[in-house]
């Protein structure tokens, strides 16, 4: 039963090989003949994989716990929604996971319409880097991750999954960090085969909707992590800095960077280089964010195993950028044009990428400071999330006041609709006047929030003024991003620096205040379902003598789980919200109460939910000829 | 050609203004904000004044604990993670996060208090236990 899918994978991996190989050998000779051979190729490992990936999902359907994986990560309480997403729980079927995705996202370029247009050989150098990293994949997934091990005999019941995990939060990142993951491999050897082959099309333009939708699902992938991390580990706060946070944020800065040297190499033969060089960057640097989780390298709040993958990728990342490296420098030359001034709205957006490069620089620095420090100090030195606040915010304060002037500034030089910008300009300088009245008075909060603000108002200012962009549907997925970017701006910049917290220790009918809220413990309510017990606090939340709402915050024993386990509460609230941890309980009924308010958070996840929707707006049918300069202009008001 | 060598001079000036400005954020944050990383035995190893503010990393041992009876705090004592042998009183006032007791692995930011004798945690942090290791109890 489980020979199956591990010889699909082990089929897959020999004929990803055996493909690549052909590949190389029509390079070689400079034909093409073997084309449709390998095209079916990727079609028959994509069946293949497809087969495993579905044993695995049937195997957590049936509980069949002869599957290690499928003991370690499911038991027989678990609900059906979280016994087949737990998937993507583990190490091994996260790498299965990835690998499908890879693999489909390889078969469906196969039918779309730009792909045919590529030229012969340009195709042929696409496959042998494709299948090389899909092979990579299938190395790895019939090695040291194979998640198809068998135990025996088979255990009755299974470990369970972690509470924590049980949240949809948790069920969504993941997947959405893996369709980003996998979405960048597309573009990336496009990327490398259109550079060598010098082929006519541009590459940006053929992997604009990959890049796009990638970026969109990486996006919502760490926003949704920090949604979960507030949501469900019950200590207030959406992210630390945290390494393996940092390792998903390190590839979206550096495709948030390409995203923008794109608009200006786009239908302009400008920065040729830096745009493969990036986009390749942006795929190896998803690599790096699996070796950061996976390879124990750096300690991290994460007890992650090593799993044995950290020397192949770090060895696969290695030969990636050589191989980029020789792509570029003995690469064929390509004639790139001159920028136009930096003050045009082409050189805010290199000065964007810069900013953006460097943030990523300094994440991925400061991420392996323990690592890096190793060279000069015995002991290794690390560094605090003070350090990346310090260090970060002030490089977004930059980025946001160049979001609130740049779709301001002509494609080459000039100011458009003068007058309105000083209106802006005085507008912006009321808000932030308006924020210092109403105590907004830390120096970046006060910039970040007023600038988000101001982003806002740009926004709808240049809509109203300019009727050409209300006809072009990629204007309104670029200034719809961005729009959702300045509310998140809006929300990072308040919530972080004035949040309040306080503790208390209650009796029922005791009462503790925060701010303005008086919170009341009203009682203890317990009860029990087959797989949890619940001890739920009751508290009544008032303000001016009010009552205005009620609060339960709980403490959860799971059956399979032998700690405790907060669940967390909060009153909904655009403005500020209320946030719950019922930190613990004696059996008189008296309860230590963690409370804090946390202005204006939920812009956070608004404008997310505003950025990924409306992202896809701006993805391009083949129908719709982009003219080129006039649409790269709009697309890019960052 | 003219116009070229100029807007190249220009984004080179402007490269390097920024890289001076980032640089001196950078070297302060480096300067402010780099605190030793170790685990109990490295800590042990090394002069108590010098372990001021540190991050330290270790197994939390099953004697001597002893909870605030509100929940408030916890004095325990920490393990080194593959040396049990090596231990370091430790004291922490605040909340004691769900996953602590006996054999987590924690990592504490705070000093050592020279007088008291005793590791002054300012955070305690658990690590999550990973969806990527399920832990190995007996199933």
């Amino acid at each position: 039963m489980h020979i199956i899918p591990y010889y699909s994978l082990l089929a897959a991996l020999l004929l990803s090989l055996l493909a690549a190989a052909a590949c190389v050998h029509q390079a070689w000779e400079g034909r093409s003949k073997v084309l449709p051979w390998v095209e079916n190729a990727q079609i028959v490992i994509c069946t293949l994989v497809t087969i495993s990936s579905f044993f695995l999902l049937w195997a957590f359907y049936v509980k069949d716990f002869s599957l290690l994986y499928v003991s370690r990560y499911s038991d027989l309480t678990l609900p059906l929604f979280y016994r087949l997403t737990a998937f993507w729980a583990g190490q091994a079927g996260s790498m299965l996971f990835w690998a499908w995705l890879v693999v489909i996202c390889g078969t469906i370029i196969l039918f779309t319409k730009r792909y045919r247009l590529l030229g012969g050989q340009t195709r042929v150098f696409f496959w042998i880097f494709f299948l090389g990293i899909q092979a990579f994949f299938m190395y790895l997934l019939t090695g040291h991750q194979n998640p198809f091990m068998e135990i025996s005999p088979a255990p009755l019941d299974g470990q369970g999954l972690n509470p924590l995990l049980q949240h949809p939060g948790m069920i969504i990142h993941p997947p959405t960090l893996f369709i980003g993951y996998a979405g960048f491999t597309i573009p990336a050897c496009l990327a490398l085969a259109c550079w060598i082959t010098g082929e006519k099309q541009s590459w940006i333009q053929i992997a604009h909707n990959w890049t796009l939708t990638a970026w969109i699902f990486l996006s919502g992938g760490i926003i949704i992590g920090g949604w979960w991390a507030y949501l469900e580990l019950g200590w207030g706060g959406y992210w630390a800095w945290d390494p393996v946070e940092n390792a998903s944020l390190i590839p979206w800065l550096s495709a948030t960077a390409f995203l923008h040297t794109a608009i200006v190499g786009q239908g302009r033969k400008a920065l040729g280089k830096t745009n493969v060089l990036l986009m390749v960057l942006t795929l190896v640097l998803c690599f790096m964010a699996t070796y950061l989780v996976r390879s124990g390298v750096i300690d991290s709040l994460h007890a992650f195993g090593d799993g044995g993958v950290g020397n192949p990728l770090m060895l696969f990342m290695m030969f990636s950028m050589v191989v980029t490296a020789l792509v570029l420098f003995f690469g064929p030359a390509r004639d790139d044009r001159p920028l136009s001034g930096l003050a045009s709205r082409q050189g805010l957006l290199v000065v964007t990428a810069w900013v953006f490069l460097t943030l990523g620089l300094v994440v991925l620095m400061g991420t392996f400071w323990p690592v890096i420090s190793k060279l000069w100090t015995e002991n290794p030195m690390g560094l605090d999330a003070g350090f990346y606040n310090r260090v970060c915010l002030p490089l977004f304060a930059v980025i946001g006041a160049i979001l609130v002037i740049c779709p301001w500034i002509q494609w080459k030089e000039g100011v458009r609709h003068g007058k309105w910008l000083a209106v802006l300009a005085g507008i912006w300088l009321a808000l932030g006047v308006l924020l210092w009245i109403n105590g907004i008075r830390m120096p970046l909060a006060l910039v970040g929030a007023s600038a988000g603000l101001a982003m806002v108002v740009s926004i709808v200012m240049l809509f109203i003024l300019d009727p050409s962009l209300r006809r072009r549907r990629t204007a309104w997925g670029a200034y719809g991003v961005h729009l959702g970017v300045a509310l998140m701006f809006l929300g990072v910049a308040i919530s972080g620096p004035y949040k309040v917290e306080a503790e208390a220790v209650l009796a029922p009918g005791e009462s503790m205040t925060i701010q303005d809220y008086t919170i009341t413990y009203v009682g203890m309510e317990t009860w029990s379902t087959p797989a949890m017990m619940v001890f739920a606090s009751r508290l009544e939340v008032s303000r001016d003598g009010k009552v205005i709402g009620e609060l339960a915050p709980q403490r959860r024993s799971y059956r399979t789980w032998d700690r405790p386990h907060a669940k967390i509460d909060t009153r909904f609230s655009l403005g500020v919200e209320l946030y719950a941890t019922l930190l613990g309980f004696t059996e008189d009924e008296i309860i230590s109460l963690k409370m804090s308010t946390q202005p204006l958070v939920n812009w956070i996840w608004i404008g997310c939910v505003i950025l990924c929707l409306v992202g896809f707006v701006a993805l391009r049918t083949s129908k719709g000829k982009v003219r080129e300069t006039e649409a790269g202009a709009d697309a890019s008001i960052a | 050609m003219q116009k070229k060598k100029n807007s190249r001079t220009v984004y080179i000036v402007a490269l390097a203004l920024f890289l001076v400005g980032f640089g001196t954020l950078l070297m302060a944050g480096l300067k402010q904000n780099s605190i030793y990383f170790l685990n109990v035995s490295e800590a042990l190893a090394m002069p108590a004044e010098d372990i001021q503010q540190i991050r330290l990393f270790g197994t939390v041992a099953g004697d001597g604990l002893v909870f605030d009876p509100q929940h408030m705090g916890v004095r325990f004592m920490l393990a080194d993670s593959d040396d049990a042998s090596q231990r370091i009183p430790v004291q922490y006032r605040g909340v004691v996060p769900d996953l602590f007791e006996p054999g987590a692995e924690v990592i504490l930011e705070g000093g050592y208090l020279i007088q008291e004798g005793v590791f002054n945690a300012k955070t305690l942090m658990t690590k999550c236990p990973s969806k990527y290791e399920a832990e190995n109890r007996p199933g």
